[in-house]
């Protein structure tokens, strides 16, 4: 089992630019963490930090135990797969995979029978000694992390790896990572923008916004308890009103009232997730017209249109899509919320 | 690389403290950055410093240095006072300012047509250009002599048709011009070939179904889109064209007038071979040609770097 | 209308592809002539002068000499340029602006002119190395270096060496066995397009080699001036000789031209080439 990762007060500016502000971090051993928020929240750049391929202006970063900030990315234990796959172009996926051996200049025997059980642990010992420009951009991928996993480094850091691929070919990819990282059991970094990949594969996700750490936690305590607003928003593509707070309370009609954390006074957020909208038969709830629908196979994702404190508000609302087939755009429903999974946040906070 | 990379990071809470506390060790660990930062330039940079920055420098300071040690603006008020100095400025200046413009007038079409040309046809002129480009010097010298001596290739055998034709001498402003432009202009399409290709075939259908004429589309579009890329291509050819050494102390020397066609460097080139002339006379005229290429060379960027912009 | 303007394209073509063709035809019939005074075409021909130019020592040792010397230019040029260029685009950009500045300068300043600047430099600091080849050396890996400069820096712009580098980083290579083992391999073309460069400016090179060095290093560019200068028996020898020396030449562009297939074409020295492919 490999080591963990810590980092501890992280910040780093790009001349007025707040890249990284006081970040920290603890990554179990054999955890995988991803990294996810919106370009420009600093996921990229803390990872880099981690590889020493930026360098913080304050803060410690460990890396299995050992205190590595400051040293050269050549010496850290870890290793690496980019975005674009960066691999040597002159060289087959047999040398590329073998090269952080060679450069430690390991006995070309012991390399050759690494490289052998790398190649087939990513089931890629047919083209081993195609060169990358060969092969395609999955199996460039996978030769990238047997090239990472070759010196049996402490963490595997991935940056954004499957952003550069198609879609069919993502998912299969994806699974691949998260398999072989559980058979190694090796700690893991994984930056992404990509909710859905996030989710699926990490032990726990940290979402970051704008250099902050927002919220770390399981994908289902993610999922279903966000804890900050920018969480919310990000995590589980929940609708989101902003509502004036009477009485301690937010709501719109007949269809939604929940308790405001901020007192008696002022404006909040209610997130609610599409398939918490519900469709009254009887009457009750507020009205809504349909707008327009998406068909997503099981589940059909209207688009409503609601009238709530005043305002135009559009909702997405999930229906299976047996129920939803019969519903023209344009109908007039009537629809209510499930109050049990809303979470309010406070406007400013 | 022992040491910590980049010399502006010194995370908080590490060692770095102890650093402060002892300034010798700071110094070394700064140098040491700076080490790490241009050890791998520093062959090239010495290298570059030494025969190409300090010869400079030292021709400019050779020009104004007295003999007593002070400054002194003598030699360049007696070299751009004397016969000599002027007629070889001038001389060479106009030779410059033909073969330059020549270069245009042939080279432009031509590198426009070979640009048009398919990939075969094409190969074929590139090959041909860069020979005529890669011969220079006095082989260059030898074949104009050949070709176009007193016993010439061409001056045979157009006195042969009948013909008579009495070839410039060589050594004179024409026959310099003809082998000059022998390199010039391959050197010129070649330098400017890659920029015709701004030219899309669209603007040109765009143009004649707005029923413009060719010489219309030249005129308002073809020209003044190529023009600065043109203008590039002139301004190198200049500033070649007036430092061309080998060439025409060949052709001096091989028909004896070496001393009667003044040209900047062949003026530099006698005073260091014969111990003729002054050699701070010569640093002048070196500084001379010094400011000409320098002037061309900022137009040369300041002309590219406009036209770039428009063109990403 | 059209039909005019076709015909003067042909007689455009032909005119310039005359010109290109009438030196070295000259040179070359010269060089295969008994005697040539009088008519178009030599009196009559011979491979004597082949046969005496190419096993004349002085002849041998003047090609063997320049051949040398722009061999040993080249692989002086190739171990400075590469680390240089490497180091700046992979750590530290402001050594861009000292090369580039140095580049501009064999651009600017004749070559006569260095040389003359080399001469009084030397002269006062350095007086043994005037008159010795490896003055020469030094002085034509100086004006020599942009060719292959500007080649390399392209190069590894379109190799996106930066990414490679960081990669070669994550998997612990030092910079040497980054050099070794990522960035020369993947520069090929522009290392044979700007060595061959190198190679032919040093090849043909005359001012630096007359100013500094003189008859001490007789190169083939002096030979041909001494050949041409002397009494005129010796204008078949020259032929032989330059003919030898366009071939080589000729070989060195061809190549150069070929290998350029396929590369975009750099608008105009002094032009940096941005790195292509994914950014982060």
């Amino acid at each position: 089992m490999s080591g963990g990762v810590r980092l501890e007060g992280i910040s780093k500016r790009f001349g007025a630019v707040r890249a990284l502000d006081d970040v920290s971090l603890e990554v179990a051993p054999g955890e995988l963490v991803a990294l996810l928020g919106p370009s420009g929240c600093g996921k990229t750049t803390l990872l880099r930090s981690v590889a020493g391929l930026e360098q913080p202006d304050s803060g410690r970063i460990l890396v299995g135990g050992k205190d590595v900030t400051g040293a050269p990315t050549r010496k850290r234990p870890i290793g690496m797969v980019f975005q674009s796959y960066a691999l040597f172009p002159n060289m087959t996926l047999r040398g590329n995979v073998g090269f952080p051996l060679k450069v430690r200049g390991q006995a070309v025997d012991r390399i050759a029978d690494r490289v052998e059980e790398l190649l087939d642990l990513v089931h890629l010992t047919d083209q081993a000694d195609r060169f990358p420009h060969q092969v395609s951009g999955g199996q460039q991928q996978r030769a990238a992390l047997a090239r990472a996993l070759a010196p049996a480094p402490e963490v595997l850091l991935l940056d954004e790896p499957l952003s550069a691929l198609d879609a069919m070919v993502r998912t299969r990819l994806r699974d691949e990572i998260r398999r072989i990282q559980q058979v190694v059991k090796i700690t893991a970094l994984y930056v992404t923008h990509d909710q859905a990949e996030a989710m699926a594969m990490a032990d726990r996700v940290a979402v970051m916004n704008r250099g902050r750490m927002e919220q770390v936690a399981p994908p289902l305590e993610l999922y279903d308890e966000p804890t900050t607003r920018f969480s919310a928003g990000f995590v589980g593509n929940r609708n989101a009103l902003e509502l004036p707070v009477t009485d301690g309370h937010v709501g719109f009609g007949g269809a939604l009232r929940v308790a405001a954390p901020n007192g008696g006074s002022g404006r909040a957020v209610a997130f609610f997730r599409p398939e918490d909208v519900r469709f009254s038969a009887n009457g009750h709830g507020h009205p809504a017209i349909v707008e327009g629908k998406m068909f997503q196979g099981s589940v059909t994702r209207l688009h409503l249109v609601v009238e709530a404190a005043g305002e135009t508000a559009r909702l997405y609302a999930d229906l299976p899509s047996r129920e939803a087939a019969p519903l023209p755009v344009g109908a007039e429903v009537r629809v209510f919320v499930d109050a049990a999974n809303v979470r309010v946040f406070p406007v400013d906070g | 690389m022992a040491s910590p990379t980049r010399a502006s990071a010194e995370p908080r809470g590490t060692a770095g403290n102890a650093d402060t506390a002892n300034p010798a060790r700071a110094t070394l660990r700064w140098v040491g950055n700076g080490l790490a930062l241009w050890l791998p330039a520093l062959p090239l940079l010495l290298l570059a410093i030494a025969l190409l920055v300090a010869p400079t420098i030292e021709l400019i300071l050779s020009s104004v240095r007295g003999e007593a040690g002070g400054w002194t603006i003598q030699y360049w008020r007696d070299t751009l006072a004397s016969n000599g100095g002027r007629q070889a400025i001038s001389t060479s200046l106009r030779l410059a300012l033909i073969c330059a413009t020549l270069s245009l007038l042939i080279g432009g079409p031509l590198a426009w047509l070979i640009s048009r040309m398919l990939t075969l046809r094409r190969s074929v002129w590139l090959a041909l250009l860069n020979v005529a480009a890669n011969f220079g010097g006095v082989g260059l010298a030898f074949g104009y002599v050949a070709a176009l001596g007193t016993y010439g290739m061409l001056t045979l055998a157009l006195r042969d048709i009948g013909l008579g034709f009495d070839p410039p001498p060589i050594g004179s402003l024409t026959s310099l011009v003809l082998a000059y432009e022998y390199t010039n202009v391959p050197l010129f399409v070649l330098l400017t070939l890659p920029a015709m290709g701004i030219l899309r075939t669209e603007w040109m259908e765009a143009a004649a179904t707005s029923s413009a004429t060719r010489a219309q589309f030249w005129r308002f579009v073809g020209l003044p889109m190529l023009a600065p890329f043109l203008a590039a291509g002139w301004l190198l050819i200049f500033t070649w064209s007036i430092g061309i050494y080998g060439l025409a102390y060949a052709m001096g020397a091989g028909a004896a007038t070496i001393g009667r066609l003044r040209l900047i460097t062949l003026q530099i080139g006698l005073t260091l071979n014969t111990g003729v002339g002054r050699e701070e006379r010569a640093a002048v005229l070196a500084v001379v040609l010094l400011l000409f290429a320098t002037v061309s060379l900022v137009a040369y960027r300041i002309i590219l770097h406009r036209a770039l912009r428009w063109f990403g | 209308m059209v039909r005019v303007g076709w015909v003067g394209r042909i007689a455009f073509f032909a005119a310039i592809v005359a010109y290109i063709a009438l030196p070295m035809t000259a040179v070359v019939l010269y060089s295969l002539s008994t005697r040539w005074t009088s008519n178009l075409l030599p009196d009559g021909y011979t491979l004597r002068h082949w046969r005496e130019g190419l096993t004349e020592t002085r002849l041998q040792q003047a090609v063997l000499r320049t051949t040398w010397m722009a061999a040993a230019t080249l692989v002086l040029d190739v171990a400075i340029v590469v680390p240089a260029v490497y180091w700046q685009r992979v750590r530290n950009p402001r050594i861009r602006i000292l090369t580039e500045l140095s580049a501009a300068i064999p651009f600017v300043l004749p070559f006569v002119v260095i040389a003359f600047g080399i001469l009084r430099l030397a002269g006062r600091y350095t007086p043994e190395l005037l008159g010795t080849p490896w003055i020469i050396l030094l002085g034509h890996a100086a004006i020599a270096f942009p060719f292959l400069y500007w080649a390399i820096d392209g190069a590894m712009a379109a190799a996106g060496i930066s990414r490679l580098n960081e990669a070669a980083q994550t998997c612990g290579a030092t910079p040497v066995q980054i050099l070794r083992h990522v960035v020369f391999p993947n520069i090929g073309a522009g290392l044979a397009t700007g060595g061959m460069l190198v190679f032919a400016t040093s090849f043909g090179e005359f001012a630096l080699v007359q100013i500094l060095v003189g008859a001490r290093f007789e190169n083939v560019s002096l030979y041909s001036l001494n050949l041409l200068t002397e009494t005129s028996s010796q204008y078949e020898k020259l032929a032989v000789l330059t003919v030898v020396v366009f071939v080589i030449l000729f070989a060195i562009s061809v190549a150069v031209v070929a290998l350029n297939r396929g590369q975009a074409g750099r608008f105009l020295p002094g032009v940096r080439a941005a790195e292509g492919g994914r950014s982060e």
